[in-house]
């Protein structure tokens, strides 16, 4: 009895609260309203996968249709093709502009001029202030079967004849690493030099008074106490794996770069969700490859998380 | 005392970051060099250090094209009307959320939160986009771009290391929220206002994305668009004679350096105001990085 009057004052208490503070409560309304129409409705779009939809049909499916299409999903050669491809190119983004960073960080950080460091650091993050457009743009100059690189490995006589890099399938997964690491290595090193600039000098002179060399300090004090920044961020981009790492530049490389000749290994699974959503209209179909894909993701998130927590003795949720 | 590990590491770094540099900087230098020189003469290539026949007239005709004039003035403009209202309401719920007292507001901070972990794909914006009827109207820039959660986290965060005695003795005197906001916060806010403001207007001027998927009207399109459908080119040269009439001044330049011109006008503004705000972006990326 007693609990219950004050569990009704409490309400009330509450509400002549929310009641004083409506004008904060109004600020809030338009965020969230936002929120719920284009963050949430799309991902309730996701749902279309169980549904029969036809272009009539407004935002939802007419029908129920089960599984049928994770169905035709499993039955079609492309699908695979496209995980496939996310797979083994989001890898080898992720082993490439993961790493990157960390090492200039650490090159960076050994720099004799504090000059040198500055004018390298602020050169190395500009591309990440250009539009993924003009930066493949860029590559596509040089990579031309006339352009520079070309050039330059024919003058060296490391070539014979010039490579047609951006028509042949053998290079694709290679130039998505290089532009991602071309564009994001200085910008992703922020984080790192951050960490390390917080490292206490007298972890250092002790090191020193011990008779380390530089190269021993880089690696048992430097490496060693980011190894928590390292971690977290690790955990962070494994959310990211499947949209190609820390740059997550899957769609935007497949999309801008792919053609018939690199097919093979360019498809990817979010260029097969556009293709066959809005190009061929089976939008139904392609919720089925975008829901595996957005699962895909939140388990990579999850489970790194986990595999954080038992073995760096955190994680980042 | 200098040892010889000491040495071969400072030689080593140096190399290093000398050819980060050159490999950061060299492919902007090189479009910039082949912009200014003739097209024609460009065509027998080795244009690498500086323009051979210098012209500007592949700016002259860029310039002198409607259609591409027109693309750029759409850029500024979403650009600027994308920032303001980014800033505006973003500011607007960073301040009521970084209320403790506010009622509901761990669940409106994980209701955010969800939506920086759940992407989804542009065809059910697509789909939702046309079902509001925004496909195809300037408001496509603006709407679905007004708020980013994580620019509401950096301003909360912000707003948290002013000393609140300064709000509290301006509501003692009467002042409403919003008075607060616009008069005490907004105005000591301006380090972090001018970092979120830098971040979306960079977005807003690069991105590609909404002009190549919501919009089909040549008026509304933007320059990033424009270069996305010049970007091989076969294409290009299509495009370029769709828009440019390429008669007086065929004698010198070529789709080749006209694509050159385009692409460093893409550039130019943000290279040339880089140097003086960058530092406001690291700041932004380290308060993300240390709160997130």
């Amino acid at each position: 009895m007693q609990k219950k009057t004050t569990k009704q004052r409490g309400i009330r208490q509450n509400f002549r609260e929310f009641a004083r503070q409506w004008r904060l409560q109004v600020m809030i309304i338009p965020a969230i309203i936002f929120f719920f129409i284009f963050s949430y409705i799309p991902i309730f779009g996701l749902l279309n996968a169980f549904l029969n939809y036809d272009l009539t049909d407004g935002f939802f499916g007419n029908s129920w249709a089960g599984l049928k299409y994770f169905r035709e999903l499993f039955h079609d050669k492309d699908f695979y093709l496209a995980l496939r491809n996310t797979f083994g190119m989001s890898l080898l983004k992720f082993a490439f502009t993961f790493t990157m960073p960390i090492l200039l960080a650490l090159v960076l950080n050994e720099l004799p001029f504090m000059k040198l460091k500055k004018l390298t650091q602020t050169g190395s993050y500009l591309p990440h202030f250009l539009s993924y457009v003009i930066v493949v743009t860029l590559w596509i100059v040089f990579l031309d079967s006339g352009g520079p690189i070309n050039d330059l490995l024919l003058r060296f006589h490391i070539i014979s004849k010039p490579i047609n890099f951006l028509t042949n399938s053998k290079w694709f997964w290679w130039i998505g690493v290089m532009i991602d690491c071309w564009q994001e290595s200085g910008w992703n090193a922020i984080i790192y030099l951050a960490a390390i600039s917080g490292i206490s000098p007298e972890l250092y002179e002790a090191a020193s008074v011990d008779g380390a060399g530089r190269l021993r300090k880089m690696f048992s004090i430097t490496l060693r106490s980011i190894t928590g920044t390292i971690g977290a961020l690790f955990v962070l981009n494994m959310g990211n794996l499947l949209s190609g790492g820390p740059v997550g530049s899957n769609f935007n490389q497949s999309y801008l770069l792919g053609n018939s000749f690199n097919h093979e290994t360019s498809y990817v699974l979010q260029t097969f969700v556009v293709n066959t959503g809005l190009n061929q209209l089976r939008f139904s179909f392609a919720a089925a490859a975008n829901l595996i894909l957005s699962v895909l993701s939140v388990v990579l998130l999850f489970g790194a998380n986990k595999a954080s927590k038992k073995t760096l003795g955190s994680g980042i949720m | 005392m200098k040892s010889r590990e000491g040495h071969i590491i400072n030689i080593v770094t140096v190399g290093i970051s000398l050819i980060v540099l050159i490999v950061t900087l060299y492919p902007i230098y090189y479009c910039l060099i082949n912009s200014l020189n003739e097209g024609k003469d460009a065509v027998s290539g080795g244009i690498y250090f500086w323009p051979r026949a210098f012209t500007l007239e592949n700016y002259a005709i860029v310039f002198r094209t409607k259609n591409l004039l027109g693309s750029f003035a759409m850029t500024v403009l979403r650009t600027v009307v994308g920032t303001v209202v980014a800033i505006l309401g973003t500011s607007l719920t960073a301040y009521a959320l970084s209320n403790d007292k506010l009622i509901g507001r761990k669940f409106y901070i994980v209701f955010g939160l969800v939506t920086l972990y759940f992407p989804t794909s542009v065809v059910y914006s697509y789909l939702l986009y046309s079902q509001i009827d925004l496909l195809n109207k300037f408001l496509v820039y603006i709407l679905p771009n007004i708020f980013q959660f994580y620019y509401i986290v950096l301003f909360i965060s912000f707003i948290k290391e002013l000393p609140s005695a300064l709000i509290e003795s301006a509501k003692i005197d009467g002042a409403s929220e919003f008075v607060v906001l616009f008069r005490i916060i907004m105005p000591l806010s301006l380090p972090i206002i001018a970092t979120i403001a830098l971040f979306a207007g960079v977005w807003h001027w690069n991105d590609w994305f909404h002009p190549a998927f919501f919009i089909t009207n040549e008026k509304l399109m933007t320059l990033p668009a424009v270069l996305m459908r010049t970007m091989s080119l076969s294409q290009a040269q299509q495009e370029l004679q769709k828009v440019i009439s390429v008669t007086s001044s065929a004698a010198v330049t070529t789709p080749e350096s006209l694509r050159y011109a385009m692409l460093v006008i893409a550039v130019a503004p943000i290279t040339i105001i880089y140097p003086f705000i960058q530092k406001y972006f690291v700041k932004g990326m380290m308060i993300g990085s240390v709160k997130g």
